[in-house]
C-alpha cells in the first residue's frame, strides 16, 4: 500500500530559516509542499526553498569514499578511507593540522567536529566561512553592544516604521525578509536602501534610494548622525541611561564637514538629510546589513557607525529595532554557537585556560587547547594537513590562484562533501556526506531561532552524516567515550550542557513549528525574541559608542586598474553554486555568470550587451559576458560569485589586518577589456 | 438517489464524540475502507496534534480514519494537486477524498485534462465558508480573542461569526465582519467565494440544516454517493432521518447569506478595479507584478496547471531566463492559461513570497469570462474549458478558422 508522508524541515539555503514540507512517497523523496503553519515563512518560499530537496536526488551525488591514486579517484571502503585519515591525522603535529567546516552542517555535526578537533587533535585550528561574512561584525558588535547576534526577529521587522537596508539586495538574497518589509510598508513604514546598484530591492522597496559610492558607508552614516544631532532628534534618555562614550562621538561628529561627506559618498547632502530625518524621526527603526557592509577593510568601522546611529536614536531593545547582521547560511547563527572556531569554545566561550579546563571537566578529557587556533586563510596557507567539511575555498576564499597553489601543496587533503566540488577535486580522500534532508538535527538561523530538521530519506549509497563520520574517527583514534553518541538527539543533550544559551531547549520542545530563539535558560522559558532589553551584555550593561572614522578601501582604482570591482549573489543561485548549479530549475534560469557594467562605461570601452569581456586585477583574470545596465553606478563592475569559471575571487585579494583579517571582497581595482 | 437528503450521524460512540456534527463523514470514510469500496482515504490530519498544521494524509487502515475526525478551518491544504502529483492522479488507486468545494472543483478541472481519474475517487464534499491561514489565525486568536492559540480545540465559522472552543469547553465568538475589517479572518479568496455547498462532489456534507443537532446534513449528488449512503445505512454504520422543511430552509438560508457575503467582498475587491481608468488599472497590477522574483510558486501549486513542459520554463525561450522581475509575459501567460478554469482555491496567493494578490487578478478575469462563455469551472467533467476548446458553432464561423490551409502555410 502506498504511503505518503509530509516531513517538516528547514530550507538549507540562506539564513531566513523557512520551513518546508518534504513529501516522501514509499521512502522516496518526491517533492516539496509549502508549510503554511511555519511562523517564519507562512508557506511562502523563494525558488531555492521550493527546490531545496532537488540537489539531494541529483545523480552527481558522492556515494562512496574516494581515494586518489596517481591523480585519479577510485572508490574505496569507509574502513580503508578512515584508517588512512586516522593514521595521517595521528602522525601529524597538532599545529600542522587544520579543519574547515561549514554552516551547511547541523549544530550536531558542528558540535562533534569541534569536539573532535579539540579532544583528539588538541588544537583550535578550525574555522569556517563566517570568517568571510562576519569577522568584522563580531569585533564591531562586541565592542559596542556586547554581542554579535541579530537583536530582533525577522518576523518583528514587520513592526518597524523605518527600515534602513544598508546594502543587502534582500529581494534576491533574503526574499522572506523582504516580504516582512513589504508588509511593514503596507502599514506605513518608510524604507531607505543604500546600494551602489539599483537592485530589484531598491526599485521595489525603497522610499529613498541612495546610490552610494562603494565603501563609503561609514561616511554616510556619520553624516546622518551629524544631521540627526543638528535636528535634535537624538534620544537623550536612552543615551543617558543605556550608553557611554557619547561625548567623544559627538565631538568627532562636530568636527566633520558635511560637504566632504557629500563629496566622498557622492550622495547629495539634501538626500543624506532626508535619510537622516526618515531614520531619526521613526519610533522604531531597524537596520539590516550583510556582506556589503561587513566585507570591507573598514568593515568594523562601517558596523560601528551603524550601531552608533541606532544607539543615538534609542533603537535597541524593542521588537523591530536594532542593527541586524544577516546570515548567508541556513545554520548561520549555529555555526558560531557550536564553537567550531579558532577563538571560541561552544557558546562563545573564549579560548583560554579557564575555558579549556571547564571543557575538560565537561567532556572528561585532558589537555584541551587553550590558545587561539589559526583562521581560515592561515590554515589554507600554512597547515600541512587540511580536512575540509562542506566548504569550497576554491570559490569562496579570496585570490583563487593562491588558494589553488596552497591546496596543491598540502601533504594530505581530505574533503567531505555532497558533491565533487572544485575543492574536492584537489583532495587525496573524498568522503560522501549526507544532506540536510537525510539526517536529524537542528539549525539556528539568522534570528537565533533553533529549529529541527527531520530525516526524510536515507542518504544515497554509502554517504553518511558528518557527525557520524567524526564520531567514528574519534573512536578509531582512541576516544571511545567522548564520541559514543548514538544519535543527533544524544549530541543535542550534550550541547545543552555546554552551551548556556541552549540550556532550556529540547528536541521535544522543538516539535513546535516556531522553534525556540536563544537565549533559553530553562525548560519553561519561552525563548528570547528581542535581545538587549533593559541592558546590554557588556561588563557594565551599557552600550559603548565608538568613533568610526572613514578610511578609503585597501586597493583603490588607478590608471592601470581604473574600475571598481564588486560581487554578490543572484536569486537563482547560492554561494559557490555547488547545490544550485546541480538543480535544473535554478541552473536553467542562469547557467552562467555575467558582468554588470554601466552604459557609459560600456560605450567608452566599445562593449555591447552580451559581449565577452575580460576583467583583470593585480591577482588574476576572468572572462564573462557583459550585461549593460543603468542599474549599476558608472565606474563599478558587478559579477555574481556562483560560477567557478568566472569566479570573482580570482580578482579579489587584499585583506584587513587583525582582528578581523577580513578580505575586502566587495572592493578591488580592475581593468576591463572587450574580448575580440 | 441523487437529490436525496439526510440528517445523519455515526452509530459509533467514539466517532460521534471525536468527529464534528455527529461524525457522519468519519463513519462514511471508515465504512468505505472496511468494505473495500476504496483502497485508501485521503483526509486532512493535524500533524503532531497541532491544529494550525494540517497535512493531507493517506490512510488505509480503517481504525486510523478517526485521526482525521473533526473540522479544521486553519488548514488550507492543496488536495487536488497532491492527488495528481503524489497519487498518480488516482489512476491506479481507489480513494475516498474529503474535499472543500474548491478542492472538488480543482479535481474536476484536472479530470477534464485527464490528470485525475475521478472514476477511482469518491468525493466526500464538505460545506465551506472559508479557511484561514495559520499565521493569521494565530495572530487573530491571541490579539482579537486574547486567547493562547494553543488552547483552542475547535472553530466554527459561518457568514456571521467565528466561534472558537477552548480546551475547558468554553466558547468565545467574534463578529466575522469586524474581524475581517481588522485584517484577520479568512483568506482573501475564501471571502469572495460563493461556493459553499459542494454539490459537484458525490456527497455534500455539512452542519447547515441540522438545527443544532449532533448530526450532519448530507445531500446526495451522484449515483456513487447514493450507493455509499445506502450501503452505510443498511450496514448500520450511520443512522439517518430525513430533514424536515425547517431544516431545508435553514440550510438554504445559511447558504444564501454566505453567498451574499461573498458578493459583498467581490464588489469590494473586484468591482472597484473596474472603475479605475485604464492607465491606473495597469499601474495597479504592475506595482504588484514588478515585485515578482520568479519563484514559480504560483505555477507549482496551481492545481489546474499540469503541463510537463511549461511555457514559462527557460527552455521554452518565451520568457527571458534569469531575470527578476520576469518579463510581464510571465504572469500574463499564466493568467491566459488558467483564467477560464480558475477555481479560486487561493493556493497561488498563499505561497507568493512577494504578497502579490494573484487570486484577485485571476478571479476578476474569471468572472468576466464566466459571463462571456456561460461557463463555470469545476462543476461538471462534461463541460470543456472554453479557451481550449472549440464548439461546433464556433468551428463554422467564417474567417476565423485557424486551421484553414492558407493560415497554416503562413
Amino acid at each position: 500500500m502506498t504511503s505518503i508522508e509530509h516531513v517538516p524541515t528547514i530550507c538549507p539555503y540562506c539564513g531566513c530559516g523557512c520551513g518546508i514540507y518534504l513529501v516522501v512517497k514509499d521512502g522516496e523523496l518526491v517533492g516539496m509542499e509549502p508549510w503554511k503553519g511555519h511562523p517564519v515563512c507562512e508557506g511562502k518560499n523563494c525558488q531555492k526553498g521550493r527546490n531545496a530537496h532537488a540537489c539531494s536526488t541529483s545523480d552527481q551525488r558522492l556515494v562512496r569514499p574516494l581515494v586518489k591514486r596517481d591523480g585519479v579517484f577510485a572508490e574505496t571502503s569507509w574502513d580503508a578511507a578512515l584508517s588512512v585519515i586516522a593514521d595521517k591525522l595521528g602522525s601529524t603535529a597538532s599545529d600542522e593540522v587544520g579543519f574547515i567546516n561549514s554552516a551547511k552542517c547541523t549544530n550536531e555535526d558542528l558540535y562533534v567536529i569541534q569536539k573532535f578537533v579539540r579532544v583528539v587533535k588538541k588544537t583550535n585550528n578550525m574555522d569556517n566561512a563566517s570568517r568571510f561574512c562576519h569577522s568584522t561584525s563580531v569585533p564591531a558588535l562586541l565592542s559596542t553592544v556586547g554581542s554579535g547576534v541579530m537583536p530582533t526577529s525577522t518576523i518583528s521587522i514587520e513592526q518597524a516604521d523605518c527600515i534602513f537596508v544598508a546594502g543587502p539586495n534582500l529581494q534576491e538574497t533574503y526574499p522572506i525578509i523582504a516580504r516582512r518589509i513589504i508588509r511593514a510598508k503596507r502599514k506605513g513604514a518608510k524604507v531607505i536602501v543604500a546600494d551602489p546598484r539599483r537592485t530589484i530591492t531598491a526599485r521595489n522597496l525603497a522610499d529613498l534610494y541612495l546610490q552610494i559610492y562603494p565603501a563609503t558607508d561609514n561616511a554616510l552614516v556619520n553624516g546622518m548622525m551629524k544631521l540627526i544631532l543638528d535636528e535634535g532628534l537624538e534620544d537623550k534618555g536612552f543615551i543617558e541611561e543605556r550608553t557611554k562614550g557619547f561625548e567623544d562621538l559627538k565631538s568627532y561628529l562636530q568636527s566633520l564637514d558635511l560637504r566632504e561627506i557629500e563629496r566622498i559618498t557622492e550622495i547629495p547632502l539634501d538626500v543624506i538629510k532626508e535619510a537622516a530625518l526618515m531614520y531619526g524621526k521613526a519610533e522604531k527603526a531597524c537596520i539590516l546589513y550583510n556582506a556589503g557592509i561587513a566585507q570591507h577593510g573598514a568593515g568594523i568601522e562601517n558596523i560601528r557607525a551603524l550601531v552608533d546611529l541606532a544607539l543615538m536614536t534609542g533603537n535597541y531593545g524593542r521588537p523591530g529595532t536594532g542593527v541586524n547582521p544577516l546570515r548567508g547560511h541556513a545554520n548561520g547563527e549555529g555555526f558560531g554557537d557550536m564553537g567550531p572556531l579558532p577563538v571560541f569554545y561552544p557558546g562563545f566561550q573564549k579560548v583560554n585556560e579557564e575555558t579549556a579546563r571547564r571543557f575538560e571537566d565537561l567532556w572528561g578529557v585532558k589537555d584541551l587547547p587553550s590558545t587561539p587556533g589559526m583562521t581560515y586563510m592561515d590554515m589554507v596557507g600554512k597547515c600541512r594537513v587540511l580536512y575540509i567539511v562542506g566548504a569550497n575555498p576554491m570559490s569562496a576564499a579570496p585570490d583563487t590562484t593562491s588558494v589553488r597553489q596552497a591546496l596543491k601543496s598540502k601533504d594530505f587533503l581530505v574533503v567531505q562533501d555532497i558533491f565533487m566540488t572544485e575543492t574536492a577535486k584537489m583532495a587525496d580522500i573524498v568522503l560522501p556526506a549526507a544532506t540536510s534532508v537525510e539526517k536529524d538535527g537542528t539549525m539556528t538561523g539568522v534570528d537565533r531561532r533553533v529549529q529541527r530538521l527531520y530525516k526524510a530519506v536515507a542518504p544515497p549509497g554509502d554517504a553518511r552524516p558528518d557527525w557520524d563520520i567524526f564520531c567514528e574517527l574519534g573512536k578509531r583514534m582512541g576516544f571511545e567515550a567522548a564520541f559514543g553518541f548514538q544519535s543527533p538527539a544524544d549530541i543535542f543533550e550534550e550541547i545543552r550542557k555546554c552551551v548556556p544559551q541552549y540550556k532550556g531547549i529540547t528536541y521535544e520542545r522543538l516539535k513546535n513549528p516556531s522553534g525556540i530563539q536563544w537565549p533559553c535558560p530553562t525548560e519553561d522559558h519561552p525563548g528570547t525574541e528581542v535581545m538587549f532589553v533593559g541592558k546590554f551584555p557588556t561588563a557594565d550593561g551599557l552600550a559603548q559608542f565608538q568613533v568610526a572614522e572613514y578610511t578609503p578601501p585597501l586597493e583603490v582604482p588607478d590608471e592601470e586598474y581604473p574600475y571598481i570591482f564588486t560581487n554578490g549573489r543572484v536569486i537563482f543561485h547560492f554561494h559557490s553554486g555547488t547545490m544550485t548549479r546541480r538543480t535544473g530549475r535554478l541552473n536553467n534560469e542562469l547557467p552562467h555568470g555575467f558582468a554588470e557594467i554601466n552604459p557609459e562605461d560600456a560605450q567608452a570601452l566599445s562593449i555591447q550587451d552580451g559581449d565577452q569581456v575580460r576583467l583583470t586585477s593585480r591577482r588574476g583574470t576572468i572572462e564573462t559576458v557583459a550585461r549593460v545596465t543603468e542599474d549599476i553606478r558608472k565606474g563599478l563592475i558587478f559579477v555574481p560569485w556562483h560560477f567557478s569559471e568566472c569566479a570573482p575571487n580570482v580578482l579579489t585579494g587584499p585583506c584587513a589586518g587583525p582582528p578581523s583579517k577580513m578580505p575586502e571582497f566587495k572592493f578591488c581595482a580592475v581593468k576591463v577589456e572587450k574580448v575580440s | 438517489m441523487k437529490g436525496d437528503m439526510y440528517l445523519a450521524w455515526s452509530t459509533d460512540e467514539q466517532i460521534r464524540s471525536k468527529g464534528a456534527s455527529g461524525g457522519a463523514v468519519t463513519a462514511l470514510l471508515k465504512f468505505a475502507l472496511e468494505r473495500k469500496i476504496v483502497d485508501a482515504v485521503l483526509a486532512v490530519r493535524k500533524r503532531d496534534g497541532n491544529r494550525y498544521d494540517g497535512v493531507v494524509s493517506l490512510i488505509s487502515n480503517p481504525d486510523e480514519v478517526i485521526t482525521c475526525a473533526g473540522t479544521l478551518h486553519v488548514a488550507p491544504v492543496n488536495v487536488a494537486k497532491e492527488i495528481r502529483e503524489y497519487l498518480n492522479g488516482a489512476q491506479d488507486l481507489k480513494v475516498a477524498v474529503t474535499c472543500k468545494p474548491c478542492d472538488c472543483r480543482a479535481i474536476i478541472e484536472l479530470a477534464k485534462r485527464r490528470q485525475i481519474n475521478t472514476e477511482n475517487l469518491l468525493l466526500i464534499g464538505l460545506n465551506c465558508t472559508g479557511t484561514l491561514m495559520p499565521g493569521v489565525a494565530r495572530r487573530m486568536i491571541s490579539e482579537a480573542y486574547q486567547v493562547n492559540p494553543e488552547d483552542v480545540v475547535g472553530e466554527e465559522l459561518d457568514s456571521k461569526k467565528l466561534v472558537i472552543t477552548l480546551a475547558d469547553g468554553s466558547k468565545k465568538e467574534r463578529d466575522l465582519k469586524e474581524l475581517e475589517e481588522q485584517g484577520y479572518g479568512r483568506r482573501e479568496n475564501c471571502r469572495r467565494c460563493a461556493f459553499n455547498i459542494p454539490r459537484m462532489a458525490d456527497l455534500a456534507c455539512g452542519k447547515w440544516g441540522t438545527k443544532g443537532q449532533q448530526a450532519t446534513f448530507i445531500e446526495v449528488c451522484s449515483e456513487k454517493g447514493s450507493n455509499l449512503m445506502e450501503e452505510a445505512l443498511e450496514a448500520g454504520a450511520l443512522h439517518a432521518e430525513p430533514p424536515d422543511q425547517e431544516a431545508l430552509k435553514e440550510r438554504e438560508q445559511e447558504d444564501q447569506e454566505a453567498v451574499e457575503l461573498a458578493q459583498t467582498w467581490q464588489e469590494k475587491d473586484l468591482d472597484v478595479l473596474r472603475w479605475l481608468p485604464y492607465e491606473d488599472r495597469l499601474q495597479y497590477w504592475l506595482r504588484y507584478l514588478d515585485r515578482c522574483i520568479k519563484c514559480f510558486g504560483c505555477r507549482d501549486v496551481c492545481p489546474i496547471c499540469y503541463c510537463q513542459d511549461c511555457y514559462l520554463e527557460p527552455s521554452r525561450d518565451l520568457v527571458q531566463a534569469g531575470e527578476t522581475p520576469p518579463h510581464i509575459m510571465f504572469p500574463l501567460i499564466r493568467l491566459a492559461h488558467v483564467a477560464d478554469s480558475c477555481v479560486n482555491c487561493g493556493q497561488c496567493q498563499d505561497v507568493c513570497p512577494m504578497e502579490i494578490p494573484l487570486t484577485r487578478l485571476y478571479q476578476m478575469v474569471n468572472r468576466e469570462l464566466t459571463g462571456v462563455f456561460d461557463y463555470v469551472p469545476g462543476m461538471d467533467i462534461a463541460d470543456d474549458p472554453p479557451l481550449t476548446t472549440i464548439t461546433e458553432e464556433e468551428a463554422h464561423i467564417e474567417n476565423v478558422d485557424a486551421f484553414k490551409s492558407d493560415a497554416a502555410s503562413r
